[in-house]
């Protein structure tokens, strides 16, 4: 009998077992019970349309190193933009893809129309499919390649290009520019895929810093030079490697990206190219010197060698994800023609004088048009949060740039919270930290703060 | 002696290691589970999630799935596109074992994913709906028990625990309860490598599709943040040959929808 029982208990051990489990379906919300069968939705493609207003104030420095030319812009600007992006099938192989921002930018000293109103048309192309996996696009294209965040030496397309926003954030700044007006050639098969790209040269180059009518397509900056980019990519051992060549005026570049989990939560990843350039001192000065910017006797200085040399630039950084949808960024760029500690030292000492100094900001612009980092050694660290303390559809960000020459930061934090579908909220804070013979910290702009409202359509 | 050996029997059959329930073994009863939630053939299907958010609902998400089974793995590779809401129109996602990407237009940015992110996002669920449990894990069958499904019914169900058998496993873990003679999945516990448990699920509303009947909708309550439950609702499921270069990289800007 006792045994008999002790069978019976042991049967009778599996049903509170299962009635605990019960008690998770207390969490299913009566909403759902009585939610109406869901209709199948509509799954077409559309585009994305939306209205945004940014907000912002800035603050600036008062003493330099070297003293800017220029007079101190507006302490606040308010823009707003239409922004689209969208695709048509004009066949059952011919499709049309139209991207734009639209953006009306008020601030103190700014004329209307023609500093106000600025027409990004970020990208323009047909793409015609005549095999299966075979693509032939031609018109305007933003290609992007490369694997790292902070500064990617193989996004050969960059230069030139920013839009303008209210994010420093470099992924930003590569999440919404101009394309160059290029043909295309993709092939994909399995495995891998092969790519041509042929770039024209349109317009003779415009200078650093000039403003663009509103309705200028700038093909001025995207399009100033002859181009060429080979790609291949393929699988291997999940690293996913790819292997670029690009050629623009006499100049030849090898790229190579990959990327790989080395854990459950760590993805490493890696980007270099290399080729023949000049110190990116020497590039500014001849290009100034080509645009007009410069007079033609002018020296180059800092001093540096004006001879060309195979150079290289890396960018190596792993990115870590928790379990409660946290990622943390760590990334280090060599960029070999930027400013070593001999150049600082000098840009420093040269550009004092203010005779020179126009010619010592124009360097760093030209670096910073080009979307070139600066000094030749920087960190980039970001940490993303997705729906911190569980708040859901609230994220958080940061960057930190750090120069490794002089221990100077750039950096930004971002909170963006999207009340419904159809409206987000956002708010951006940046500054500069450094003295004022550093890098960053040499830089007029010392924080920014701005609010931006976002409506989908 | 004797009666205590039956004893024991029983309750290895209730609790045991790799037991039989009504002559299966565990291991044959997720296989059997995996032919129902999953068709024997490529396919594709809308996917609209529904956030609860403290009881109320909140978003909808709206995602394409293409899956098609890898022929080495035997587990379903997916290719994922957003449709609504339109901020994040056009996104995409690749889940080609643990070679995963997410890809966005704005950037035409491809960036890999960790399999730890592929926990963590709206596409995970996906994992939820098409995976093939029976190759990536070892079953244990820990019970026969009753349960209620999430229409309150109740349901004779083995209770099994997977152990992931191979490094391609999402889940380190996973609880299943599964009908008795129907191999229909009532109710999933997904936990992390650390042991945590991430999300419960509840399988229901059984309709024909692509020949067998599946379940066209999924509740999923979060473990970890208590006040969001969101369902995930099937509909137009249909066969689609979908070829290998759809699962790379290179190919998630070129994925047609229409």
């Amino acid at each position: 009998m006792r045994r008999a029982a002790f069978i019976v208990a042991l049967l009778g051990a599996a049903v509170p077992a299962a009635a605990q489990e019960d008690n998770d379906l207390s969490r299913i919300p009566g909403a759902i019970d009585s939610a109406p069968a869901a209709e199948a939705p509509q799954a077409a493609a559309h585009g994305k349309y939306f209205l945004e207003d940014a907000l912002g104030l800035l603050s600036y420095r008062g003493s330099f190193a070297v003293p800017y030319p220029y007079a101190v812009p507006s302490r606040w600007a308010n823009r707003t933009s239409f922004d689209m992006l969208d695709t048509w099938k004009l066949a059952s192989n011919l499709s049309a893809v139209f991207s734009d921002r639209l953006s009306a930018t008020f601030a103190d000293g700014v004329e209307f129309p023609s500093d106000v109103v600025r027409n990004d048309p970020r990208e323009a192309y047909l793409t015609w499919e005549p095999l299966p996996q075979t693509y032939l696009e031609a018109g305007r294209i933003n290609v992007r390649n490369g694997v790292a965040f902070g500064y990617n030496p193989t996004d050969f397309f960059r230069a030139r290009t920013t839009v303008s926003q209210s994010s420093a954030d470099p992924g930003a700044l590569r999440e919404n520019r101009l394309g160059t007006v290029m043909v295309r050639a993709q092939r994909i098969f399995d495995g891998g895929t092969v790519e041509f790209v042929y770039a024209p040269k349109l317009h003779t180059p415009a200078r650093v810093g000039a403003v663009a009518d509103p309705l200028d397509p700038k093909f001025d900056q995207t399009n100033a030079a002859d181009r060429f980019m080979a790609a291949y990519s393929f699988e291997l051992e999940e690293f996913s490697p790819q292997i670029l060549v690009y050629h623009e005026s006499g100049r030849t570049k090898i790229g190579f990206n990959a990327s790989h989990p080395v854990s459950n939560s760590i993805i490493a990843y890696l980007s270099w190219t290399g080729g023949e350039a000049p110190s990116e001192i020497a590039d500014a000065i001849a290009f100034g010197k080509r645009t007009g910017t410069l007079p033609p006797s002018i020296p180059v200085l800092p001093p540096t060698s004006s001879s060309h040399a195979f150079r290289n630039d890396v960018s190596a950084g792993a990115y870590w994800t928790g379990e409660d949808k946290e990622t943390v960024s760590l990334e280090y760029n060599y960029h070999q023609t930027g400013f070593s500690k001999r150049d600082w030292k000098n840009w420093f000492a040269i550009g004092a004088d203010p005779a020179a100094a126009n010619e010592m900001w124009f360097i760093r612009g030209y670096a910073s048009d080009q979307q070139d980092p600066i000094s030749q050694h920087q960190m980039f660290a970001r940490v993303d949060w997705s729906e911190p303390f569980q708040i859901e559809h609230l994220d958080v960000n940061g960057f930190v740039m750090t120069s490794i020459e002089d221990g100077s930061c750039l950096g930004q934090f971002a909170v963006g919270y999207d009340l419904s579908d159809n409206w987000s909220v956002g708010a951006y804070f940046g500054g500069s930290t450094g003295g004022a013979r550093s890098e960053w910290g040499s830089l007029r702009d010392a924080a920014s703060a701005t609010v931006q409202v976002t409506r989908y359509l | 002696m004797k009666n205590l050996l039956i004893g024991l029997g029983l309750a290895a059959l209730v609790f045991g290691g790799n037991a039989w329930g009504q002559g299966m073994a565990a291991q044959d009863i997720l296989a059997g589970m995996d032919k129902v939630r999953n068709p024997g053939q490529p396919f594709r299907l809308t996917n609209t999630l529904t956030e609860y958010i403290k009881g109320e609902a909140r978003n909808r998400v709206v995602l394409v799935v293409f899956a098609r089974e890898n022929k080495q793995t035997h587990q379903f590779d997916n290719v994922v596109r957003y449709v609504d809401p339109t901020r994040d129109a056009g996104k995409m996602v690749l889940m080609n074992g643990s070679n995963m990407w997410f890809y966005d237009p704005s950037s035409k940015a491809s960036n890999r994913i960790s399999p730890q992110q592929r926990l963590m996002g709206q596409a995970s669920d996906g994992d939820i709906v098409t995976a093939n449990l029976s190759k990536d894990y070892t079953a244990r069958l820990v019970a026969e028990e009753k349960l209620l499904d999430a229409d309150r019914q109740n349901r004779d169900c083995w209770h099994l625990d997977l152990k992931a058998a191979n490094e391609e496993a999402v889940y380190s873990r996973i609880e299943f309860w599964i009908e008795k003679g129907t191999f229909r999945p009532v109710k999933g516990k997904y936990y992390s490598d650390s042991g945590r448990l991430l999300k419960i699920a509840y399988y229901h509303k059984f309709t024909e599709q692509l020949g067998g009947l599946r379940p066209s909708e999924t509740i999923i309550i979060d473990a970890v943040d208590q006040n969001l439950v969101t369902t995930m609702a099937n509909s137009d499921m249909r066969a689609q040959a979908i070829p290998d270069s759809w699962f790379q990289r290179d190919f998630l800007p070129r994925v047609k929808i229409d």
